[in-house]
């Protein structure tokens, strides 16, 4: 692999007349897994939303292997290969687990082996049991390792995953902490947007900070932790 | 004996029909949240292309199933059309003015149909094999009735296995639950709307051209049939087929006995049912509670006490209100004293849809109770105009507690359905109680007492009443009760944790709103000297509706513009033939043009300007 | 309300013996548990481990199908919320739910009238109301000078403030509080767990909350209970609960 999976050039967007995004631009390398970190509204999310066609950008590049996918509809964005997990997950609360994965899914455009329920299952070993369970009557650690599955499903080149770990309990955040690894070990190239330094340290190679809508810190995951003072001016952590 | 198998299975025929109309509007609803009213004009079309094709292709029975099926594809494809040149456009607007804009498409239809087909009720001449009997147990069954029998189950079958059992079906029902995340994962939602749409359509069409053999196709089935519709889909469950299929049994059953035992009371029977379903399910047979569709929960603006700058417009506009007679003649006059009462009419609506939270596609019924009352006091009672001016909110708001008693309990699409019918049945009294409301032919003679005889004296009494009537609605508004009030629709949740009683403030919302409607219909009545049926009837509904919405909701200036902006409209433009497709057309570009309303849009427009000027 | 608030070591709130079924599944299979005046009390768990569903019965949303819950020496037990906020039951929810119609001022207003049973005037202007009042309780929360914004574009961590403005509005002698920070930074996390045990200390009102943020938990509660499967497990400091092994090995995993 190798090469530029993904890069963000100067990214603007926003709600209505409130700007959110001011040119936000970081790269991410094949196989990588990086982390955004920042505060409450620092736009995170909403970079992930931009990057998905959520939100249209106002201005600015997003490159997926080369083709410019700013400004296309979300359907066109995951057909070309961004996989989006959402932070309230939003499993559907009337489909059965198996019926959620199959949602999901959609053929590799390269030669990839694909996911299999079976191999997500393997993957998520709690969820094996669930099949037949409706989305509503699983616990919220569930439905996040059903929301991932179920976006695995489309075999995304790269994975955004928002806050999986928000609201969970600890041993849960240990599970997807894991799962994440995994996934890496697999070859995986992972945006991951991140409140919690812990967490992003467990399974980030690589980190860009956020502030008000701007990349004010960007480097290795270990040069951050290693950094006191870019902890503390930037999370105050 | 014989009689009631027959009864029976003419209810049960008659329910398939239902059914498939009922199961197209809820397949449609789940998936684009757009409560679609133009749906009997779906059913309407597939009837009359139906006539068109039977009457000219062979009498033989594979004709027929050819033909009908031909008749249920076309109106799939007009379907099709709609969704895709109008629907798609309004996805986004909220859903009442996604209601208004097919609303719009059910005038254009009248028209179009009216063109294309004419006023006379068309029945089709039917072959001798679709007269025949079936001897079943030494009973005779109607032929045809039995076809449709078996139709309905059987779509309900093929429906089934379709949502089950392809991927197409999976799908659908995960859009029903969160449509932005299936086009997340990559589903083109542009393509599944308009296949489901067509789907809806389809059966609508089907349905009127089933329908056909057994009566016409005729220019009322449009609206007689979304109003049974929508309780059918209200009783079975909002989204649920199965649910659907049942009460469409129910209903069709219990219609088919009303009609042969009390044809009189029928339509209040199938309303107590609806009611007694409803007290113990309140999301009906097999529905379950609704949640918040994703990705339309909507940003309200906080609704702001009017500038300096909007009161003295107000003052001016309202002196001048009070010196028009010296200067405008007796017709203007009259257009005038309408405005009044519409600025009434719309202000009523306006506190349940607007802080209220509750949308009605039924607030004629109040209008209409009150000219009722109007009318009863004059020529029951012989007495002054007082008494009726003062009879009228209460019976109007005295009815609105009744039935307000269980309709707000119920919230969104099944409480705006829920006032539909109710007005239709109330249409409907009026409309077939002609001992007591002279029928069709109304009540004439109900005019003012003497001192207000003259035009410019009812005027300005109707100016009084009405346009005081509604500063005291917004005063109530700007009051704790209506901070309260809209409290309640921002978060029924919080409101209930700071200790609010959402349920009984939304009802003396609704009966706010049921008395003030109900003053506007007894100004009405004496202003015009005679009440009829169509006070009441689902256009009239509408009308204020449009009002509302052509305003703005968000506003309190909003009802009172778009009021005064839609009698002026209706009293020039909208005259003469084909009116309804003036007016549909007009709504639809009004919806296209302005999904925040005329006020909205010009407060929008206030604050950029005064945004570049600050 | 009445002679309990403020007094040490008089309960405020008692749960006994609550049970709630959803169809198969026993979602709470008898919880009690007991909250003193000032007291800040933390209720954790796996998810799916009945949290919420004891939030709601002890906040009225649901009906115990056994058990019952005591306010003061009040039985209280399926009582609807409305009527838990006249007896001085504040809450807050785990999805902020404010008036976005409204401006923060109007808000707190809305809340001072509903709880002062003032809703039903139908002629007064309602924004001249409590005008006092309800800038004081928005002095305490730090919301002061947001005063005249629209709720319905608050940043997430001033609508949780907002909220608790709100629930104070009531004097409320016990402050439910499900996932008060969810979705805050661990900063802002901090100030509003820290702003509320001030108030707790201060009035005496006694705060039952629910928290997934284990410095949170560790840093804030008095008093830990922990639910696993709709029991409770284990109680006590937060420095017995985070040594107890059953804990460990069901919620806190390395976290601790």
């Amino acid at each position: 692999m190798g090469g530029m999976m993904l890069q963000v050039e100067n990214l603007h967007a926003g709600y209505g007349g409130a700007k959110i995004l001011r040119g936000v631009s970081f790269d991410l390398a094949a196989g990588e897994v990086l982390v955004l970190l920042g505060r409450n509204g620092a736009g995170k999310s909403t970079t992930i939303k931009a990057l998905m066609g959520l939100l249209r950008p106002t201005a600015g590049r997003v490159r997926l292997d080369g083709a410019d996918i700013a400004g296309w509809e979300p359907h066109r964005i995951a057909r070309a290969g961004l996989g989006w997990v959402p932070e309230e997950r939003r499993v559907f609360p009337e489909l059965t687990v198996a019926e959620n994965l199959e949602v999901g899914r959609r053929a590799p455009a390269d030669g990839r082996a694909p996911w299999t329920p079976e191999r997500l299952f393997a993957l998520f070993p709690n969820l094996a049991d669930l099949r037949q369970r409706p989305g509503a009557r699983i616990s919220g650690g569930e439905q996040q390792m059903v929301a991932i599955a179920r976006t695995l499903m489309g075999n995304p080149r790269v994975l955004l995953l928002d806050e999986p770990g928000e609201g969970l309990a600890p041993v849960i955040v240990d599970l997807m902490a894991e799962a994440i690894l995994a996934l890496k070990r697999e070859g995986a190239t992972v945006l991951l947007a991140e409140q919690s330094l812990a967490f992003a340290s467990r399974v980030a190679d690589r980190a860009v900070i956020l502030e008000t809508g701007r990349i004010v810190w960007d480097g290795a995951i270990d040069a951050l932790l290693a950094d006191t003072g870019a902890r503390a001016k930037h999370l105050q952590v | 004996m014989d009689l009631i198998f027959l009864q029976l299975l003419t209810g049960l025929a008659g329910a398939s029909t239902l059914f498939l109309v009922a199961a197209g509007l809820t397949v449609i609803f789940g998936v684009t949240r757009v409560v679609n009213f133009s749906h009997g004009s779906l059913y309407m079309l597939g009837a009359f292309i139906a006539w068109s094709l039977l009457s000219r292709l062979p009498r033989e029975p594979e004709y027929f199933v050819l033909g009908v099926l031909g008749a249920a594809v076309a109106t799939a494809a007009i379907g099709a059309v709609l969704e895709v040149v109008l629907l798609r456009r309004i996805y986004r607007a909220p859903e009442l003015l996604q209601l208004l804009a097919t609303f719009g498409v059910v005038l254009v239809v009248q028209d179009v149909a009216l063109w294309i087909w004419g006023a006379v009720d068309l029945s089709l001449s039917r072959p001798r094999w679709l007269r025949g009997a079936v001897e079943i147990a030494g009973l005779r069954f109607p032929f045809y009735d039995l076809v449709l029998i078996v139709v309905g189950p059987a779509v309900l079958g093929g429906l089934l296995l379709l949502f089950h059992r392809t991927r197409w079906g999976l799908l659908v029902r995960a859009a029903t639950q969160d449509r932005d995340m299936v086009a997340a994962l990559g589903v083109d939602q542009r393509v599944l709307f308009t296949s489901v749409f067509a789907l809806g359509a389809g059966l609508a069409g089907l349905g009127g051209a089933l329908a056909l053999p057994q009566g016409s196709a005729n220019l009322n089935m449009d609206l007689s049939v979304i109003a049974e519709a929508f309780v059918v889909v209200v009783v079975g469950g909002m989204g649920s087929l199965g649910g659907a299929f049942l009460a469409a049994l129910l209903i069709g059953v219990l219609q088919a006995f009303g009609i042969a035992l009390v044809p009189k009371i029928t339509l209040v029977l199938v309303f107590l049912v609806m009611a007694a379903v409803l007290v113990v399910r309140p999301h009906g047979l097999l529905g379950k509670p609704q949640a918040m569709a994703r990705g339309e929960v909507e940003a309200l603006a906080p609704i702001r006490q009017a500038g300096p700058a909007l009161q003295l417009l107000g003052a001016v506009a309202l002196v001048l209100a009070i010196l028009a007679p010296f200067v405008a003649g007796p017709y203007l006059l009259s257009v005038l004293t309408e405005a009044a009462v519409a600025v009434l009419f719309a202000a009523s609506l306006h506190v349940m849809m607007g802080p209220g939270g509750m949308a009605s596609f039924g607030h004629a019924a109040w209008f209409g109770v009150g000219a009722y009352a109007a009318a009863f006091a004059a020529k029951g009672l012989g007495a002054e105009m007082a008494v009726g001016l003062l009879l009228a909110p209460f019976a109007a708001g005295g009815l609105a507690l009744l039935v307000g008693a269980f309709v707000v309990r119920m919230s969104g699409v099944y409480l705006a359905m829920l006032t539909l019918a109710f007005a239709q049945i109330a249409w409907a009294v009026a409309f077939q109680w002609v001992e007591v409301t002279g029928g069709d032919n109304g009540v004439l003679g109900v005019w003012p007492d003497s001192w207000a005889a003259d035009k410019p004296t009812m005027y300005w009494l109707a100016l009084l009443l009405c346009v005081g009537g509604a500063l005291v609605l917004r005063r109530a508004l700007f009051a704790p009760f209506g901070f309260a009030l809209r409290a309640t629709r921002d978060s029924a949740l919080r409101a209930e944790a700071i200790g609010l009683d959402a349920h009984r403030l939304r009802l003396a919302a609704f009966v706010l709103a049921g008395a003030g409607a109900g003053l506007s219909g007894a100004v009405f009545a004496y202003a015009k000297g005679s009440v009829f049926p169509t006070y009441m009837a689902i256009p009239h509904s509408v009308d204020a509706l449009v009002m509302v919405l052509l305003g703005g909701v968000q506003t309190m200036a909003g009802p009172v513009v778009g009021a005064v902006t839609f009698t002026v409209l209706q009293s020039w433009l909208l005259m003469g033939d084909f009116w309804r497709i003036k007016l549909g057309l007009l709504i639809i570009a009004l919806v296209l043009a302005f999904p925040t309303g005329i006020a909205g849009a010009a407060a929008a427009a206030w604050d950029r300007w005064r945004g570049r000027a600050a | 309300m009445g002679p309990l608030a403020g007094a040490r070591g008089v309960i405020v709130l008692v749960a006994e013996g609550l049970r709630k079924r959803f169809g198969a599944n026993e979602a709470v299979a008898g919880v009690s548990l007991a909250v003193e005046p000032g007291e800040m009390l933390a209720l954790i768990g796996p998810n799916g481990a009945g949290k919420s569903t004891c939030f709601n019965m002890l906040g009225g949303q649901l009906r115990p199908d056994a058990g019952e819950v005591r306010l003061a020496d009040r039985v209280v037990t399926g009582l609807a919320p409305r009527h838990l906020a006249h007896l001085g039951v504040g809450r807050t929810f785990q999805i902020t739910a404010s008036f976005a119609s409204m401006t923060v001022r109007e808000n707190v207003q809305t809340a001072l009238l509903a709880q002062k049973r003032q809703a039903w005037r139908f002629w007064q202007a309602a924004d001249a109301q409590h005008v006092g009042l309800a800038e004081g309780l928005l002095a305490r929360v730090g919301m002061a000078s947001q005063a005249e914004r629209p709720a319905g574009v608050l940043a997430y961590g001033d609508l949780k403030r907002l909220e608790l403005a709100m629930a104070l509005a009531g004097d409320p002698v016990l402050l439910l509080m499900d996932e008060p920070t969810a979705g805050m930074a661990p900063a802002e996390r901090a100030a509003l767990m820290a702003l509320v045990r001030g108030i707790a200390r201060e009035r005496g009102v006694a705060v039952l909350f629910t928290e997934h943020d284990m410095d949170v938990v560790f840093g804030q509660a008095d008093r830990v209970l922990v639910l696993d499967r709709g029991r409770l497990i284990a109680q006590g400091t937060p420095e017995a609960v985070r040594a107890d092994p059953r804990v460990r090995a069901v919620y806190l995993g390395t976290a601790a």
